[in-house]
């Protein structure tokens, strides 16, 4: 699903220069989920920004789905990151003058999808994460748990074959949280690769893999173990030591 | 996708009502001024003639002063030559007019008298009447309400008829059908042959020497009559020359000048050949020691005569250009609104790009935004400088009774403020589009 | 002050202070022109004319029947007015000064068109003519009854007497004392000044020569002329509509044609230079406001993005006072920037203007004043939100949100 290699990520300025990530190599199956720890100011933010082909690289490669981006216009990166990718941020990152229909609404509408399409995967995504009833609600009306899961249904509702998390589980209590990662198991389940970066080591432990990253390069690398998870074992990728 | 930019925008301004208000205000103000002055100068700008403006042409010979040129030291623009002067002699008006180049022709000047009714029916009352030949009607495009004009033979009798403006038939008649009738002019009866319906081409194109927007005659009367009662001028005459003036035959002789003469000529051909008939006249009239300066004479087009005569006044054309620096100073302030409004909501497109939204997307969409934020503007504008037309209309109205045809309530100016609302305001948001556009979505979502 | 990391602080940000810097340029290139403009429009419209014009009214008289005696009329109509209560006086006049229509034509000092030559607007009138009008006679005085003409043809050759203007008199007789001298018109017929108005304006007040006016004692032919009436002040309207009155019930049988006061004649003919002044004015006003509100809003919005470096600095050691300091010295940079561009738009403008237009170069009094006056806004506009800006925390440097 994602492949990268030997990707380096510099900051500059004036006068420091910022090796944010250092020969960075990973490779993640379809339909894994993986965790992606390690301390702040490690990379692993970076590491999610070039995932969802939010910022440039400058050295490696990387190929997401088959595809190699290091060329990729922008307008080419837009269409790949609307496809293929869904998006949960910390901050959740609605916008706050829309409702939740229409929030859900917005990658949609930048598939230049019709109305009925659009319609009925925005339904669809709402009732999986049950805030079907909320609808013409605007965020503001919502707790920090039910704005998460509305982001959620925002990032599964184009049926992404990747979903990058950073940290959704940041800003809730540990009740709300925890139907969070309910949730992402369910949509895991489901056969989306997940990517959730977290400092949270509970949080790491219920994903199939965890793989820490420091000062810009993964460091410790632990092996893939089955997991008490239904469903798991049954996906075709899952090779021991992959 | 449109429609969704739009509601995006609505929702937008929804949520920052003060800075929309700002915006739209900031443009509504430039519109306003700016309509207000495109209302004058449209009005003064106006070619009344329409189709015919190409083969209307009006005679403009130098018969004037050897040592001063007319309205020195103006020259015209095409050639750099002197100016000649906009009205005939007497004698160049016939002589002009005896040419059968033209498909039609009229020369003519302005009179004056009391028209009264032999029966007392009316009120008598000093009406300015135009003095001209049969083809004016035709050329200038009269429309007439009740019978026709007068045709070429009536022009030789010269027989004693007369056309009546609207206005006038009301006055002397209630308004009926007075063709037939007779009114009284300088102790002669005339009959009326026609009646005009409503006529305001303005600005007055034919004769602009006494303003362009000034009253319309109340009556119109063969030519010839002139000479038979010794009619002057209600209009300009203007003299160079010192002359023996003791009779009027020795003033139609002399060189002042005070008829206008208008030649309608439909082929290059025939333009061709009546300008070089004009020089061959003037050549001819030298041999006779008159046309002292050089040869130089022109013969213009509808909007060439309306340039001429500076119809559109300096005046007009500095307030136009005033309006449009004021919109200028309008637009940069807009400017900067706009991208301190685009800046704040930058965190939100970058959202947006995150969810697949390519540069592109996010440019339209907040161009968009700036769209309906003129559109808003030019209206309001449009509005606001409408009030100013009809507050100006009532303050100069007062004592200038010109004042409702120099500041007309057109809605094409109404449109044309929105069109220019718009246009100014999509150009005032591409730079803060582009902006936003530009930012790189990561930067505006670390920090998390 | 450290100016250097103030300014490339400045031009790593640059759109918002360029766009206020255009605004300042254009501002002060729009604002010194039309101030300059208008103070000559103002200057035009508020010239004295030298006549009593807003007690003065006018309209036309003609008779139309067969055997109509026009000067039998004449005088039974200046008698009646004359001792009408309210009138100060009346005189009948072929045209009306300020009211666009008149007739002008060239005189010279000596005999033969020689020696110094100048046009004027000229109106015959009788020996009531200038004190209705209600000039003031510097020198000499009106015509004697006897002199003035009653004419039933239009003649060629003047009257031998005249009552001329100052400023005439100047340009045909410079440095001399212009009464008892004799001007010729261009066929060399004699005219003796015999009375010398200080100041009167003529027909038209676009002319640069409209101070310069000639009054010639001479009545008709008619069928018709104008009357004017001097009203005693406050009675105008009264007296116009009791005039008419009193004009149709002595005589019906001729067109007494629309009463208008002077004053509405004045206004009219101004008008034009009355619009350019008002739109020049508006523009302006509304030029200001609106780059004092720019600068004002991207003062604030400076300070807005930037709470959390104020807030740093603060934290490090800055006063209060040096935070205004440094916004100020912000604002100034844009403000010099600014006025600097525009004082060479507004030369530009000026200048352009001069060469289209014919007017007067733009006096440099205007552009200093706009200068300044626009530099001290352009301070102004900052001072509220640098004050807001010393006002924030120095915990703001701590905040992450």
């Amino acid at each position: 699903m994602l492949s990268m290699n030997n990707v380096s990520k510099v900051f500059r300025t004036d006068l420091i220069e910022t090796h944010a990530l250092r020969n960075f190599s990973l490779d993640v199956k379809a339909g894994e989920f993986l965790a992606v720890t390690g301390p702040s100011g490690s990379g692993k933010t970076t590491f999610l920004n070039i995932a969802g082909l939010l910022e440039p690289y400058e050295t490696g490669s990387y190929k997401l789905d088959d595809v190699e981006v290091t060329d990729l216009s922008d307008d080419a990166r837009s269409a790949l990151r609307n496809q293929k990718i869904g998006f949960i941020f910390q901050s959740f990152n609605l916008m706050p003058d829309l409702n939740i229909y229409d929030n859900v609404d917005v990658p949609l509408r930048y598939r230049r999808m019709k109305y009925a399409e659009r319609h009925k995967r925005i339904t669809n995504a709402l009732e999986i994460v049950g805030l079907a009833a909320r609808m013409k609600h605007v965020p503001a009306q919502l707790s920090g748990g039910q704005q998460q899961r509305v982001a959620i249904a925002r990032a599964i509702a184009g049926d992404p074959k990747l979903i990058l998390a950073d940290e959704p589980t940041g800003n809730l209590d540990s009740l709300m949280a925890r139907q969070v990662m309910d949730l992402l198991e369910k949509i895991n389940e489901m056969g989306t690769t997940i990517i959730l970066v977290t400092h949270d080591p509970e949080l790491a432990r219920r994903a199939h893999r965890n793989v820490q990253v420091v000062d810009g390069q993964i460091s410790d690398f632990k092996p893939y173990e089955p997991h008490a998870a239904p469903g798991v074992a049954e996906r075709g990728s899952a090779a021991a030591g992959a | 996708m449109f429609a969704y930019y739009m509601r995006l925008a609505l929702a937008s301004f929804r949520r920052n009502p003060g800075l929309t208000a700002l915006m739209v205000f900031a443009i509504a103000l430039g519109i306003s001024v700016c309509m207000i002055m495109l209302t004058s100068f449209r009005a003064a700008a106006r070619n009344p003639a329409g189709e015919r403006s190409g083969i209307l042409f009006a005679a403009s010979i130098d018969s004037w002063d050897p040592k001063d040129g007319y309205e020195s030291p103006q020259t015209d623009e095409e050639t750099g030559r002197p100016v000649a002067p906009t009205m005939l002699t007497y004698r160049d008006a016939r002589a002009l007019f005896d040419s059968k180049i033209p498909d039609r022709k009229a020369i003519m000047f302005k009179a004056g008298g009391i028209f009264s009714r032999a029966d007392k029916g009316m009120e008598p009352e000093y009406i300015s009447t135009r003095m001209t030949t049969a083809d004016f009607f035709g050329m200038f495009e009269t429309p007439f309400l009740f019978g026709g004009p007068w045709n070429a033979n009536a022009d030789a009798g010269p027989d004693p008829v007369v056309v009546l403006s609207k206005e006038t038939n009301q006055k002397a008649f209630g308004g009926a059908n007075s063709v037939g009738k007779t009114v009284r002019w300088h102790d002669r009866e005339f009959r009326v042959i026609g009646v005009l319906n409503d006529w305001e081409p303005y600005p007055k194109y034919f004769d602009v020497s006494n303003g362009s927007f000034s009253d319309m005659e109340g009556a119109y009367i063969p030519f010839s009559w002139g000479q038979v009662l010794e009619l002057g001028s209600d209009g300009n005459t203007n003299c160079w020359k010192t002359e023996t003036i003791d009779s009027f035959k020795a003033f139609l002789n002399s060189e002042c000048i005070w008829f206008h003469g208008w030649f309608e000529l439909r082929t290059a051909d025939q333009q061709r050949a009546f300008r070089e008939f004009l020089d061959n006249y003037v050549v001819e009239q030298k041999k006779h020691g008159r046309f002292p300066r050089p040869l130089n004479n022109y013969l213009y087009d509808v909007s060439g005569w309306l340039q001429r005569n500076k119809v559109v006044g300096d005046d007009n054309r500095a307030l136009l250009m005033m309006a449009f620096a004021f919109l200028a100073v309008c637009l940069v302030n807009t400017v900067g609104l706009l991208l301190a409004k685009f800046l704040n909501a930058a965190p939100i497109a970058g959202i947006r790009r995150a969810l697949g939204a390519s540069r592109r997307d996010i440019f339209w969409q907040h161009l968009a935004e700036s769209g309906v934020v003129a559109l808003a503007g030019g209206v309001t504008g449009g509005l606001l400088g409408l009030a100013g037309v009809y507050s100006l209309r009532a303050w100069y109205g007062r004592f200038e009774d010109a004042v409702p045809r120099i500041l007309p309530i057109d809605p094409a100016n109404f449109l044309l403020a929105i069109a220019i609302a718009v246009a100014a305001g999509l150009l005032a948001g591409l730079y803060p589009a582009w902006r936003i556009g530009r930012a790189a979505p990561a930067s505006y979502l670390k920090g998390q | 002050m450290e100016m250097r990391p103030i300014l490339s602080a400045l031009l790593r940000n640059r759109a918002g202070a360029i766009l206020v810097a255009i605004q300042i340029a254009i501002t002060l290139a729009i604002v010194v022109n039309a101030v300059y403009l208008t103070q000559q429009r103002v200057t035009k419209i508020g010239r004295p004319s030298g006549i009593d014009d807003q007690n003065v009214f006018s309209f036309s008289v003609t008779g139309f029947e067969k055997g109509f005696d026009f000067h039998a009329m004449v005088r039974d109509d200046m008698a009646l007015l004359r001792q009408m209560p309210g009138i100060i006086d009346a005189a009948p006049i072929r045209q009306v000064p300020l009211s666009g229509g008149g007739s002008s034509s060239g005189f010279f000092s000596l005999p033969d068109k020689k020696g110094k030559e100048s046009p004027a607007n000229y109106f015959p009138t009788d020996e009531h003519g200038a004190g209705t009008l209600g000039v003031t006679l510097s020198a000499g005085g009106t015509f004697d009854p006897a002199v003035v003409e009653h004419k039933d043809q239009d003649g060629q050759v003047p009257p031998p007497q005249a009552i001329v203007s100052q400023g005439f008199a100047t340009a045909l007789f410079p440095d001399q004392q212009a009464l008892g001298k004799t001007f010729y018109d261009d066929q060399g017929s004699p005219m003796k000044i015999v009375g010398i108005i200080q100041h009167m304006h003529g027909s038209w007040v676009g002319w640069d020569k409209v101070d310069r006016v000639i009054l010639f004692p001479r009545v008709g032919p008619g069928p018709g002329t104008r009357y004017i009436v001097r009203t005693a002040p406050g009675e105008i309207d009264r007296v116009m509509t009791a005039t008419e009155m009193a004009l149709r019930k002595r005589d019906p049988n001729r067109v007494i044609g629309k009463l208008r006061k002077m004053s509405d004649d004045k206004n009219a003919s101004y008008a034009g230079d009355s619009l350019v002044a008002v739109t020049l004015s508006v523009v302006t006003s509304l030029v200001l406001i609106f780059s004092a509100l720019g600068i004002f809003g991207l003062s604030t919005f400076n300070v807005n993005t930037r709470t959390r470096q104020i807030g740093t600095r603060r934290a490090v050691g800055a006063r209060r006072r040096d935070i205004v300091r440094y916004f100020m010295t912000e604002n100034w940079f844009i403000t010099t920037l600014g006025v600097f561009v525009g004082c060479l738009l507004a030369l530009g403008v000026g200048y352009w203007l001069a060469t289209q237009y014919q007017l007067p170069r733009l006096d440099l009094y205007y552009l200093v004043a706009g200068v300044g006056g626009l530099w001290v806004v352009g301070q102004l506009a900052a001072w509220q939100p640098s004050m807001r800006a010393a006002k924030v925390s120095p915990a703001m440097a701590t905040r992450t949100v």
